[in-house]
């Protein structure tokens, strides 16, 4: 029993992550029906924001938390304008075109910008990364069950990245906006809805969560990698479909369901198909059953339809 | 004085010209018919004065600012409008459908609302307000929580001129609103055009019922085959002959079976 809220514990600190890039995946795809791919390096660049501000631009010695809160708006600062700029450049050219013409975009952007970070930092990677909150720190859950700090970081920061942002969605001006723009974008320029700018939000407010997590997940494993981005990127994506793309809940949800799977499968799945190795076929194995019994998704609706 | 002011305007799509040549001028807090046949370029004609079409030539002006290109910009300037198939955000309730027409007359920010700041909910509080009593004035204060898509066909409509108004128009283009309506809501759409003239909003409309064009509208203009054929009191308009060939055909000169063209 121990040993099975400990792993539970573990899948919620793994879905927390999952759950955060999720967020943006299901926000774009709700207002502008685009599987953004490039995502998952829009995370990665929240850690390498996060790293190059600390060693380049933080003096030695700055206290713990000023240097993470720096280090937070350092990450987001950098994945934000590359969301920009990727939105400008990249997918409002496309806007109107056939939905396979952005797709492919999405995964040329992805690919360009795990290159332009692996060239960035040529000489080692992953690199090392800052351990800031010491990850010896255990925090005692009751019965044995422990979490350590950076883990409980990361899912306080996805719990408060969710509830913050449906709220805002529900009943902010902005938010509202953005509900009239995924339900009807020409209508909503009628209404004097500048539409351009509510997409160029969504990717912003994405970016954001997506730099959170990357700031996090440095702090909890101790190194970033260009390549991080593409494995996260494709499980956030699986989280956010298995909550039903376009549905802010869901993509929480469905994080926290995908890293508890995953995390269940590697300790109880029968045994040449345990362990460590077999959690990503895990994953998409709950992806696959959610696509064939429930296409839509676990709650099913998009931004639109009630965020 | 002159709020709208259209000039030639002009619409082609490929070979088709849709709308040619078209002027129109509205004063304040009047109300203008605009009839003709299906197809006769009534709302392509709307859509070339609410930017959801660029004209191929031609020039609007509203109080004497031409219009150009963008949606937003125009209805910013006041030029608000209903459809024909009613578009309203159907996941919304009422009251949230009005808010949104509050858009372009708000202005806080995403960093004020995630703040909560003062602004922010002065503006929040304002605008439920607007709503509210703009939800009372179309007559819908009763279902304001239920949700857009919910409602029946009339109070949609109503809706839609609630979500309208919200916008502060100057100008307000109804494109046929009393359409799928029964003589009852017919009646009260009257009665609610009549309001909002009050309000000293100008407004344009497309119908085709045609009791409610003559007993409502201070001036009407008449559109066939893209070009305006007369425009003139209702006195006027009602008893033109060519108006009621536009209708219904001319009798042939020979005496052949005749033609329906409507």
């Amino acid at each position: 029993m121990q040993l099975f809220m400990q792993q539970l514990v573990n899948g919620v600190v793994l879905g927390a992550t999952y759950g955060l890039v999720a967020l943006g995946y299901t926000m774009v795809y709700g207002i502008v029906q685009l599987i953004n791919f490039a995502h998952g390096e829009i995370f990665m660049l929240g850690g390498f924001g996060a790293l190059f501000t600390y060693t380049v631009l933080l003096p030695s010695g700055t206290p713990v938390v000023l240097a993470l809160i720096l280090m937070l708006l350092g990450g987001m600062a950098v994945s934000v304008t590359a969301a920009v700029i990727m939105e400008r450049f990249a997918y409002r050219p496309l806007r109107g075109a056939p939905r396979l013409a952005p797709l492919i975009t999405a995964l040329g952007v992805s690919i360009f910008l795990q290159e332009l970070v692996r060239n960035f930092y040529p000489a080692k990677s992953p690199r090392p990364f800052p351990q800031l909150i010491p990850p010896d720190y255990l925090i005692n859950l009751g019965g044995g069950v422990t979490i350590n700090a950076p883990k409980l970081v990361t899912v306080i920061a996805a719990v408060v990245g969710m509830v913050a942002l449906s709220t805002f969605v529900r009943s902010s001006r902005t938010g509202r906006a953005m509900q009239a723009t995924a339900q009807d974008p020409d209508t909503a320029r009628l209404m004097g809805i500048d539409t351009d700018r509510i997409i160029v939000t969504a990717f912003v407010l994405g970016a954001s969560l997506a730099a959170v997590s990357g700031l996090s997940n440095g702090l909890q494993f101790g190194t970033v990698d260009p390549r991080m981005g593409a494995l996260t990127g494709v499980k956030a994506f699986t989280a956010a479909v298995l909550g039903g793309i376009g549905n802010i809940s869901g993509a929480v949800l469905g994080g926290f369901l995908l890293g508890i799977v995953e995390v269940m499968a590697t300790q109880y799945a029968p045994s040449p198909l345990s362990g460590g190795a077999w959690a990503n076929a895990w994953g998409f194995v709950v992806l696959i059953l959610v696509l064939v019994f429930r296409p839509n998704g676990l709650l099913g609706e998009r931004v639109a339809a009630r965020a | 004085m002159t709020v709208l002011e259209a000039t030639s305007v002009t619409k082609r799509f490929g070979g088709l010209v849709a709308v040619n040549d078209v002027s129109l001028t509205v004063s304040e807090g009047e109300v203008v018919g605009l009839i003709g046949p299906n197809g006769a370029g009534k709302t392509t004609f709307f859509n070339c004065l609410t930017g959801m079409e660029t004209p191929t030539s031609g020039r609007v002006t509203f109080r004497g600012t031409p219009l150009r290109g963008r949606p937003d910009l125009i209805l910013k300037a006041g030029v608000a409008r209903t459809f024909q198939n009613i578009r309203l955000f159907p996941n919304m309730t009422a009251v949230e459908n009005v808010i949104v027409g509050r858009h372009a007359r708000t202005s806080a920010g995403v960093l004020s609302a995630i703040g909560r700041g003062p602004r922010y909910r002065r503006e929040e509080r304002e605008s439920e307000e607007v709503a509210r009593d703009l939800l009372a004035f179309v007559g819908l204060g009763h279902v304001r929580n239920e949700l857009a898509k919910s409602l029946p066909y009339g109070d949609q409509r109503r809706l839609e001129i609630a979500r309208a108004l919200a916008t502060e128009p100057g100008l307000l283009l109804l494109d046929e609103p009393t359409a799928g309506m029964n003589p009852n809501e017919t009646a009260a759409a009257v009665s609610l055009v009549k309001k909002i003239q009050g309000r000293g909003i100008a407004v344009v409309l497309i119908e085709h019922d045609m009791r409610f064009v003559f007993g409502l509208c201070d001036r009407v203009a008449v559109l066939v085959q893209g070009e305006k054929l007369l425009e003139g009191t209702p006195a006027e308009v009602q008893s033109d002959e060519r108006v009621i060939a536009a209708y219904l055909g001319k009798p042939p000169e020979d005496a052949g079976p005749k033609e329906k063209k409507k």
